[in-house]
């Protein structure tokens, strides 16, 4: 099934912009994420800690929906789903 | 009452909301929390838009790294007090309004002095240990809060009324990491803080919708500005049943 993912900040540039994954029929946020990260170097390191943790500071979204991050394992995507992802800005 | 000359300064507004949000402008105090990329344009249209008090804190000096994107400093205020030069075009600006400098760095025991009696309180300020203060503030104050961020070509944006939207810590419960230098060009902060005094003179006047369980979000280099929907969370720190 394919689920489009809309990246901000960094990690767009990271990506290099909006993507459309293949994912497996009921794959969860998790395994969503981790296949974001494995697009690229960059994109492994905007999104994961060196303990292979995500980032907490990312803001998780799902059609729209915010996802905590201790939800991101149970919570399974659909076909045509869309997940945004931002890594907040903190300068001024 | 408007005086004349208030009338002939603001027509170009009042021909778009009134004369009694005028008044209302006019009444108002806004305290500004930073003096640097955001602060800068944010106390600049403020003023021009005839706020009535504009406060502004910030501990800084003006170094000359500050110049490409704080557009209120020049090169002659290099060693000033960023609140001093701000006051000075500001009051140049608008000598009607009343600009109150305050030279501090914004801290627990400080916070709620400083923005005491502030219709509104802006977050112009450049990392999340402040900023999660200042949220604290309003929230204890009641006091709405209009936050902003920049880094890059990237900006954020919301605005926060105490006790009816998502708070600072509900959207972004983790900080994130702090850099010693944070890469900016200057039009993303003047994007992000024109954007920041809007709301303040759309909540001011009561024009409009309010960026209120929104984050907007700016990508300067895609030339785009979306809004993603944020809500309080019933566990939130410093809103919700996890207070602290
Ligand atoms: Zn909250």
């Amino acid at each position: 099934m394919q689920v489009r993912v809309r990246a901000f900040a960094r990690l767009r540039e990271a990506i290099g912009g909006d993507l459309t994954l293949e994912v497996p029929e009921g794959a969860t946020m998790s395994r969503l994420l981790a296949a974001v990260g494995e697009t690229s170097e960059q994109a492994g390191e905007a999104l994961f800690e060196e303990s292979g943790e995500i980032r907490g500071y990312v803001i998780l979204m799902h059609n729209g929906r915010r996802v905590r991050r201790a939800e991101a394992g149970t919570l399974t995507l659909a076909d045509g789903d869309e997940v945004a992802l931002f890594p907040p800005v903190a300068g001024g | 009452m408007l005086t004349d000359w208030e009338l002939e300064r603001y027509r170009r507004q009042i021909a778009l909301f009134g004369e009694e949000a005028q008044e209302r402008l006019a009444n108002a105090r806004v305290v500004i929390v930073g003096a640097g990329g955001l602060g800068c344009p944010v106390a600049l249209y403020l003023a021009a838009a005839g706020i009535g008090e504009v406060r502004l804190v910030d501990g800084d000096v003006v170094d000359r790294t500050n110049l490409n994107r704080q557009v209120l400093h020049t090169d002659r205020d290099i060693g000033r007090a960023k609140v001093e030069s701000a006051a000075g075009k500001l009051r140049a600006q608008n000598p009607e309004i009343t600009v109150v400098a305050t030279r501090a760095t914004l801290d627990e025991e400080n916070a709620a002095l400083l923005a005491g009696g502030a219709d509104l309180l802006v977050d112009a300020t450049d990392n999340f240990g402040v900023r999660y203060i200042l949220n604290r503030v309003a929230l204890g104050a009641r006091v709405p809060l209009i936050h902003g961020a920049v880094r890059g070509f990237d900006g954020q944006a919301t605005m926060i009324i105490p006790g009816r939207t998502a708070c600072l810590e509900c959207i972004f419960p983790v900080a994130p990491p702090r850099e010693d230098v944070i890469p900016v060009v200057g039009t993303t902060p003047g994007i992000i803080g024109l954007v920041q005094a809007n709301e303040a003179i759309k909540y001011i006047t009561g024009t409009g919708d309010l960026l209120t369980n929104r984050l907007l979000v700016w990508d300067g280099r895609a030339a785009t500005m979306t809004t993603l929907p944020v809500e309080r969370q019933e566990d939130c720190k410093a809103c919700g049943s996890g207070r602290c």
